[in-house]
């Protein structure tokens, strides 16, 4: 009945309708831009940074709020519906309850789409202005990538930890129907998961190397082949994939069967 | 006034229908087939399992025993398909508050195929949005709210027609609307409404069968006559008279009342009954319809108890 795309294309408007969203995004452009400036203007003439060494500090920084910003509108797309009343009317249409959460997943992963491509987009072409590209050779390679490259696979890196940090928001808004929990268990996540790998180390408990928070953070592998614990990257993705797969299922499970009486 | 012998498939049959919470049961066993292009009151006090029952006829809840057909497609195995036929409000119709009222309205004329912008404006029309439409939901009043349900339960054309209370917050010029284009839309595109309220007296006048619950439980389903265009229940006509007494014995039923005799009797009776009495030399004074109202009907067959 109807088509797919039209429930993404509700989906997305239900997100780009709102104020908030045009903040977020305006806030994510403006810090993207600001940085490499800040930094060109706070560097003394003889120690010029490089364009990608600039590039890689403001996409360090940006990509704390971006992943902020994704994990609140993954936690909003369910626990929304249910605040505002609106899930009644939505569950209601000839639609099955899975589609309508692929759909708000998808339109979820959409939006992290655009906010990281507007990081990106504002923070090279900062870059690009405020710095001198004439060092740029004296940055020179790390391990076997040029620094170009580098950079690339590190927002690469950040964005699997967004995307499981989005996953984790959006299970737990499917599954207490309460944003700001999502929010906040999601970013605790996020933030402590270093604060627990020295607590629970890899390399002194062997069930520590189970756990999500000991791979969030594949960036590692860029420099070296063995991460917490002796763990190698195929295992870490391995880890990550078997995590995923729950926190979706969860999702799903209880999305289909719960009762709406909100 | 439609026949009930005759055989007519219902719009939707609910079948032994049971939810149970926990150890508490919300609604128990209820048996009810409604039939098409009627107007369908479903009664009761608060908390007599209104709600429950509506959201399991839209497959917000769960049903825990039972099943609910609608045009023949369970909505327990074929969801999608016996929705299709359904537009619903269930209690207050929430809108997304950061959209306007027509943007509210494309959200879900989207989700179902066929319905064209022409569709939207028309239905806005109906309910008399007019330009207030193009106006985001948060500055609306619950009224014009209660007017968007309606219209996003409308779209798809929807053979029966779910709302849940709909009167609520509507003023007295709203409810007379709403009875009005909820009869037109019985009558012209011959929509079956299915309509709960407690407010007794606005079933009186909007439907043509009423089903009370309490207590979870199905305790009638009566039908409400119809003369001309105005629904009135089943009931007893006062004479007003000067002596009670001879007035009983020259009509021989009904029953001696203060100042005259109350009788059961249809509309063209109670001309002859004056006729009879005026010939027989007693003077009436008044004759009014002792239409026992729903409400007392109601209140007698609930035994006028609280929420249980």
């Amino acid at each position: 009945m109807g088509e797919f795309a039209a429930l993404i294309h509700n989906e997305n408007i239900k997100i780009f309708r709102r104020l908030r969203t045009w903040i977020m995004l305006f806030i994510l452009a403006l810090i993207s831009a600001l940085f490499p400036a800040l930094i060109h203007f706070t560097s003394n003439g003889n120690d010029v940074t490089g364009i990608w060494d600039s590039f890689q500090t403001t996409m360090a920084i940006a990509f704390f709020l971006n992943t902020i910003f994704t994990a609140l509108v993954a936690a909003d797309s369910v626990a929304g519906e249910f605040t505002w009343g609106t899930i009644k009317l939505l569950l209601i249409r000839p639609w099955s309850r899975s589609k309508i959460l692929l759909s708000k997943y998808l339109s979820m992963v959409i939006f992290s789409l655009i906010s990281t491509a507007v990081l990106i987009g504002f923070g090279y072409g900062s870059a690009l202005i405020f710095s001198s590209s004439a060092v740029e050779p004296l940055g020179g390679n790390v391990m076997s990538w040029s620094q170009g490259e580098y950079v690339f696979l590190l927002i690469l890196c950040s964005y699997i930890e967004l995307f499981l940090t989005a996953a984790i928001a959006f299970m737990i808004s499917s599954v207490f129907r309460s944003s700001g929990l999502a929010i906040v268990l999601s970013l605790s996540i996020m933030f402590t998961k270093d604060i627990f790998i020295a607590i629970f180390s890899p390399e002194r408990y062997e069930w520590a190397n189970y756990l999500i928070f000991a791979h969030m953070n594949l960036s590692n592998y860029l420099l070296t082949d063995t991460g917490p614990g002796g763990a190698t990257l195929g295992f870490a993705i391995a880890v990550l994939a078997v995590y995923y797969v729950i926190l979706m299922a969860v999702s799903w499970i209880v999305f289909r069967k719960r009762d709406v009486a909100a | 006034m439609p026949n009930t012998a005759e055989v007519v498939k219902p719009v939707a049959s609910l079948m032994g229908v049971t939810k149970k919470i926990g150890s508490k049961t919300l609604v128990s066993d209820l048996t009810l087939d409604i039939p098409p292009g009627q107007i369908f009151g479903f009664l009761g006090p608060n908390g007599a399992g209104k709600t429950t029952t509506i959201r399991m006829m839209v497959g917000l809840i769960s049903i825990s025993r039972g099943d609910i057909l609608i045009c023949g497609r369970s909505i327990k195995d074929h969801f999608e398909e016996a929705i299709a036929n359904v537009g619903a409000i269930v209690e207050n119709p929430e809108m997304y508050k950061f959209l306007t009222g027509y943007q509210n309205l494309r959200q879900y004329a989207r989700m179902v195929p066929g319905v064209t912008k022409e569709r939207i404006n028309e239905v806005v029309k109906l309910v008399g949005l007019g330009q207030r439409i193009n106006d985001k939901v948060k500055t609306y009043s619950l009224g014009m709210r209660q007017r968007l349900g309606v219209a996003q339960a409308l779209l798809h054309r929807p053979k029966l027609l779910i709302l849940d209370e709909p009167t609520n917050g509507l003023d007295p010029q709203g409810i007379r609307e709403l009875r009005d284009y909820l009869r037109q839309l019985c009558q012209t595109e011959g929509t079956t409404v299915f309509v709960s309220s407690h407010l007794l007296s606005e079933m009186e006048l909007m439907c043509d069968s009423v089903a009370i619950i309490q207590n979870g439980r199905l305790i009638d389903v009566k039908q409400l006559k119809t003369v001309g265009d105005v629904l009135i229940p089943v009931g007893e006509t006062f004479f007003e008279v000067d002596n009670p007494e001879a007035a009983l014995a020259l009509i021989g039923q009904g029953v001696l009342k203060e100042g005259g005799v109350a009788v059961g009797a249809a509309r063209e009776e109670i001309a002859e009954l004056n006729a009879r009495l005026v010939a027989g030399g007693i003077k009436v004074y008044s004759i009014k319809a002792l239409s026992r109202s729903l409400e007392d009907q109601f209140l007698e067959i609930t035994g006028g108890e609280g929420i249980g």
